[in-house]
């Protein structure tokens, strides 16, 4: 990875390392099997790696040519990939226990997601799109001040991170539920700062727009399967 | 168990992506045009922004680089792309144009000596991306493999 990416990736992993740690006395990942810690850093890295190697072969570039191009993950990776990679790599590191697991990593993703986002500061990337709101900034030797689009979406994920975590501690959801609002937030937060956001391609809104319809389903899922043990129980 | 796993399913996909990456075939393009200093500032002072890419044959981050330069060509048709291929030789970089930027819509010139990108600013090193807006005027200079949003952003900047 280069040098300035490491920044992003510190301060994604600190995001996800503290969420852990603040809900862990709070019994998070009570009866769960799984090492959140490896199989979430080890679900994302895996992820990386399939991705960028997939934006290697969309660029014509051969892997086993060329191997150190791997480790050049600022010039491109394919999001789609990584992110099927993630998750896939995830399920396979927690498949005894994969509900339960992904309830128990959900706000430390978002955590590490804003983290990530958060991460365009030392590089001064955050900007997005023209803006004359009191809190926009510009690029240095610029006058075109632009919307912080990077801070909105770290504030927005760190926020819906520690409201699914209260949520999941006091509001007793049922299985499934928190890794569903955790999709639906990670995608809706990307999909309402994209407008801000400056791409060559207009990124890949369809892929948010997937993680929002499949975390809105397994949200109704979840209460369905809720309701039907009650009624069961009754 | 699941770390073998891990390792077979990684070689695996290393060995099928190399399978997929594919070589071009057919005749090569035409090797950089020679350029000096002063015809190249007199290329980016003219009334449309544009952008210097910096690259050579033997630079293997140019080759990750060179998808998000053609991207940007075709995203900013009114930008005026240039390629500034140093200290290559000719076949070499008709080379890497007809594998790596076929599809870039811009201008390739040449500087063997490599001491263009200097004399505008620059260092000696590869790649290098020039951000020039109407009339010349240098507004960002990126050292090293430029990426996507990166490229975006001072597009924007420069084209307006």
């Amino acid at each position: 990875m280069e040098f300035t990416l490491l920044a992003a990736a510190a301060f994604s992993v600190a995001g996800f390392w503290l969420m852990l740690r603040w809900e862990a006395p709070r019994g998070n990942a009570a009866g769960c099997a799984v090492d959140l810690w490896d199989a979430g850093l080890t679900s994302v890295i895996a992820g990386l790696f399939v991705g960028r190697l997939t934006a290697m072969v969309t660029a014509g570039i051969n892997p086993l040519t060329d191997p150190l191009q791997i480790i050049l993950i600022r010039s491109g990776v394919s999001t789609t990939a990584t992110v099927v990679a993630t998750f896939a790599v995830f399920a396979l590191l927690s498949r005894r226990d994969l509900i339960a697991a992904a309830d128990a990593i959900a706000p430390s993703a978002l955590a590490g997601l804003a983290g990530w986002h958060a991460g365009c500061l030392p590089t001064n990337a955050c900007l997005g799109t023209e803006s004359t709101l009191p809190w926009a900034w510009a690029l240095p030797g610029s006058m075109i001040t632009r919307h912080p689009v990077e801070l909105y979406a770290a504030l927005g994920l760190a926020v819906a991170a520690v409201v699914l975590a209260i949520w999941k501690q006091r509001g007793r959801p049922p299985i499934g539920a928190p890794a569903s609002v955790a999709l639906v937030a990670a995608g809706g937060v990307r999909l309402i700062t994209e407008p801000m956001r400056i791409s060559l391609d207009g990124g890949p809104v369809l892929l948010y727009a997937a993680s929002v319809v499949l975390g809105g389903a397994g949200l109704v899922a979840s209460y369905g399967a809720k309701r039907r043990r009650s009624m069961t129980r009754g | 168990m699941t770390m073998r796993r891990l390792l077979l399913m990684v070689a695996g996909l290393v060995v099928v992506s190399a399978a997929c990456s594919t070589a071009p075939s057919g005749p090569l393009p035409d090797p950089p045009l020679p350029i000096t200093t002063a015809e190249l500032e007199a290329i980016v002072a003219t009334d449309s922004p544009s952008v210097v890419n910096v690259w050579a044959s033997w630079c293997l981050p140019c080759r990750s680089e060179a998808p998000i330069v053609a991207a940007a060509t075709r995203s900013h048709p009114d930008v005026e792309f240039i390629g500034l291929n140093v200290k290559d030789r000719d076949g070499d970089a008709a080379a890497f144009i007809a594998e790596f930027l076929a599809d870039a819509d811009m201008t390739h010139y040449g500087d063997r000596g490599g001491r263009i990108p200097i004399d505008l600013g620059g260092t000696s090193g590869v790649p290098l991306t020039f951000f020039y807006a109407e009339g010349g005027e240098l507004v960002y200079l990126h050292f090293g493999v430029i990426d996507e949003p990166t490229m975006a952003r001072y597009l924007d900047e420069i084209d307006r």
